[in-house]
C-alpha cells in the first residue's frame, strides 16, 4: 500500500513537472521522473509473489518474483530512453537559436 | 499462412536497415516493402477465417490479423506507395525512405497486435519514426513541432504503460480481452493514452499543428495512416468488450463534431485538413463493425487531399480565391472534395453510408451534422477558381501518387456496391446541396477566430489528466449500471 502510494507520488510529481516547469530540458527531465515512477510500478507489481530472482537453479525456493510484468518494462525502458536522447538532440538545436530553452518562448516563435 | 504472416511483420524492418547498407537502392527497396503489404492484405481479404499466432507460448505475443485488420494495412500498403511515388525524383535522403518504411512497418505491426504490450511498441516505434520524418527538414519550426508531438505521444504512452499493468494485474495476461476484466481506472488510463495517440477529441488537439507544418508527403503519411493506429486497438477492443462499446461511440460523435465545427472557420487549407482528420476519424469510431472500410476510403482520400494541397499556389483561402490553380489539379481537388463528402461513384459514399446504416439512434442527429459540416468545409475547396494555365508547383511524382489514391477510391466502390440505390444518394446529395448552400450564403463571408489557447503545449499536457477525469467517470459509470 505505502510502495504503492509513493510510486503514484512519483508519476504524479514527474507529470506536473511536465506542465509546471519553464525549461524544456526540465520538462524532459520531469518525463524521465514519470517514466522511472512505470518503471517501479511494473517492478512492484512483479514483486507481489515473491522477491526471489526467477532463475531456476539448484537452490529451490519457490517465491520466485513474476517475470513477465520485468520483461515487459525492459522494453519500456528501452524505448523511453531512446525518446529522450532524440528529444534532448532536438533540444540542442533549438537552443542554439533560444538558449534560454524556454518552452513558451520556443512556441510562439515557432507557431504561426 | 503464419510464416507469411511474420515475415510481412518483420519485412519492413529489415528492408529499412538495408536500406541504410544500400543508400543507392533506397526508392526501390521501399516500394518493395511497401507492394509486398500490399499483396499480403489483398490476400487477406480472400481468407475465410482471421489468422491467429500465438508467439514462443502462453505468456508471448499474441498476433490476429482479420477482415478489419486486412481493411487498415490496405490502407497502409497504399498510402505509402503513394508517398514514396510523390518523392521519387524530388531528392530525399535515403534516410528519409528508411524512416518512412519503418513507420510502415510498425503500423503493420499495430494492425495485427492483440495485445498492449506489443501494440505499445508499436506506437512508440512509429512515434520515433513519425518524429524523424517530421523533423526532416532540420529547421527550426520542424524541430519544435516534432518534439512537441514526441513529447505529447510518450506522456500519454506512460499513462497507457500504467494501465496496461493494471490489465496484467487483474487477468495475468495483456491481451485485449482483459480489459472486459480490468477495473475501471485501467480502461480509462489505456483509453488517454490511445485518445491522444489517435487524435480523438480534446486530446487530439496537437494534430492540427503537427499535420500542416510538416513537409506534404510527410502530412499525407501522418494523417492518411498513422493516426489510424491509435484508433484501431479502439475500434478492435470496442467489438471484444461489450461495455467498451458505448464509450467509443461517443467519443465518435463528440470528436466528428468537434472537428468539422473548428474546421468550417478555419482558413488555413492544410489546418482545415488537419481538422478535418481529426472528425473523420470520429466517423470509424462511432461504427465500430465498419469502421475497416471507413478508414481505406478516409485514408485514400486524405492523404490524396494532402499531396494536392501541396501543389496549390498557397495555403490560404483569400489567396487562394485570387490566384487561380490549374484545372488538372481543380479536378483531382474536385474529385477527392467529392468522396470525403459523400457524393456517389466515389467510395466515400459508400462508406458513409454503411457507417450511418450501423448507428445507434442517439447518434443519428451528431453524425448528420458531422456530415454537413464536412460538405460545407469541403465547398471552400470545390468553389476555387481555376484556368487552363494557372499558377501551382507539381513535383514529378505528383501525379502518380494521385491518380493511384483516387482511382483505389473508385475500385473501393465494389466493397460496398449495394450502396447504390435512391433512398440511399437522395440523403447524401441533399446533404450536400444543403452544406453548399449554408457556404455560399453564410461561411464564406464569416471571419471568426477561433482561440488556439488549447493547442499550445502546457495544455495538451493538462488535457490529458482531464480527459483522465472523464474517461474514469464514463467506465464507472458503466460498469455500476
Amino acid at each position: 500500500m505505502l510502495e504503492e502510494a509513493c510510486v503514484f507520488a512519483t508519476i504524479l510529481c514527474g507529470f506536473f513537472g511536465i506542465i509546471l516547469k519553464k525549461n524544456l530540458v526540465m520538462k524532459i527531465i520531469s518525463m524521465d521522473v514519470m517514466s522511472t515512477g512505470v518503471i517501479a510500478y511494473y517492478v512492484l507489481i512483479a514483486s507481489r509473489k515473491g522477491l526471489f530472482t526467477p532463475i531456476v537453479s539448484d537452490v529451490n525456493n519457490g517465491t520466485y518474483a513474476d517475470p513477465v510484468p520485468q520483461a515487459v518494462i525492459l522494453t519500456g525502458i528501452v524505448i523511453g530512453f531512446s525518446i529522450q536522447c532524440l528529444m534532448l538532440v532536438g533540444v540542442m538545436k533549438l537552443a542554439q537559436d533560444n538558449p534560454t530553452l524556454e518552452s513558451n518562448e520556443i512556441e510562439n516563435n515557432n507557431t504561426p | 499462412m503464419n510464416i507469411i504472416t511474420i515475415s510481412w511483420i518483420g519485412l519492413p524492418f529489415f528492408v529499412g536497415f538495408v536500406i541504410f547498407l544500400l543508400p543507392q537502392l533506397d526508392k526501390y527497396l521501399a516500394m518493395f516493402a511497401a507492394l509486398a503489404s500490399a499483396v499480403y492484405a489483398f490476400q487477406l481479404f480472400a481468407l475465410p477465417a482471421p489468422v491467429k499466432l500465438e508467439l514462443l507460448n502462453h505468456f508471448g505475443v499474441t498476433l490476429a490479423v482479420d477482415q478489419l485488420s486486412a481493411y487498415f494495412i490496405l490502407t497502409n500498403a497504399l498510402v505509402t506507395v503513394a508517398v514514396i511515388l510523390y518523392c521519387w525524383h524530388s531528392g530525399k535522403t535515403a534516410f528519409f525512405y528508411a524512416q518512412t518504411i519503418i513507420v510502415h512497418g510498425s503500423l503493420n505491426a499495430a494492425f495485427a497486435s492483440t495485445d498492449f504490450i506489443s501494440l505499445y511498441v508499436a506506437l512508440e516505434v512509429s512515434g520515433i519514426a513519425a518524429f524523424l520524418l517530421i523533423a526532416y527538414p532540420r529547421t527550426d519550426r520542424s524541430i519544435w513541432v516534432a518534439l512537441r508531438y514526441l513529447f505529447v505521444s510518450n506522456t500519454a504512452m506512460l499513462f497507457y504503460l500504467v494501465g496496461a499493468v493494471l490489465v496484467y494485474k487483474a487477468s495475468y495476461s495483456f491481451s485485449f480481452a482483459g480489459l472486459g476484466k480490468a477495473p475501471p481506472e485501467a480502461v480509462a488510463l489505456i483509453f488517454v493514452g490511445l485518445l491522444v495517440k489517435g487524435g480523438i477529441f480534446v486530446s487530439g488537439l496537437w494534430l492540427p499543428l503537427t499535420h500542416s507544418e510538416s513537409e506534404t508527403p510527410v502530412s499525407a503519411l501522418l494523417s492518411g495512416i498513422v493516426v489510424k493506429a491509435g484508433v484501431y486497438p479502439l475500434v478492435k477492443c470496442a467489438l471484444m468488450v461489450e461495455h467498451i462499446d458505448p464509450i467509443v461511440r461517443v467519443f465518435g460523435v463528440g470528436t466528428a463534431l468537434l472537428g468539422v465545427f473548428y474546421a468550417v472557420f478555419e482558413k488555413d487549407a492544410k489546418r482545415m485538413l488537419a481538422f478535418h482528420t481529426v472528425s473523420q476519424l470520429g466517423f470509424i469510431l462511432a461504427a465500430p463493425e465498419v469502421g475497416g472500410f471507413y478508414a481505406l476510403t478516409h485514408g485514400l482520400v486524405k492523404s490524396a487531399l494532402f499531396l494536392i494541397a501541396g501543389a496549390l499556389p498557397s495555403r490560404n483561402f483569400k489567396e487562394l480565391q485570387q490566384n487561380p490553380m490549374s484545372t488538372p489539379i481543380w479536378i483531382a481537388l474536385v474529385m477527392a472534395s467529392f468522396s470525403i463528402s459523400g457524393f456517389p461513384m466515389l467510395s466515400g459514399f459508400g462508406a458513409k453510408v454503411l457507417t450511418m446504416k450501423n448507428l445507434l439512434p442517439w447518434q443519428v442527429i451528431g453524425m448528420n451534422l458531422a456530415a454537413l459540416g464536412t460538405a460545407i468545409s469541403f465547398a471552400k475547396f470545390i468553389f476555387l477558381p481555376h484556368k487552363q494555365e494557372g499558377q501551382g508547383s507539381i513535383k514529378p511524382g505528383f501525379w502518380s501518387a494521385v491518380i493511384l489514391l483516387i482511382g483505389g477510391l473508385l475500385v473501393a466502390n465494389v466493397v460496398y456496391y449495394e450502396a447504390y440505390n435512391i433512398n440511399n444518394i437522395a440523403k447524401p446529395l441533399a446533404t450536400i446541396a444543403i452544406g453548399w448552400l449554408a457556404y455560399l450564403l453564410i461561411f464564406k463571408r464569416t471571419v471568426i477566430k477561433l482561440p488556439r489557447l488549447l493547442e499550445q503545449f502546457d495544455h495538451l499536457i493538462g488535457m490529458m489528466s482531464l480527459m483522465l477525469i472523464l474517461l474514469f467517470w464514463m467506465v464507472f459509470d458503466i460498469s455500476i449500471n
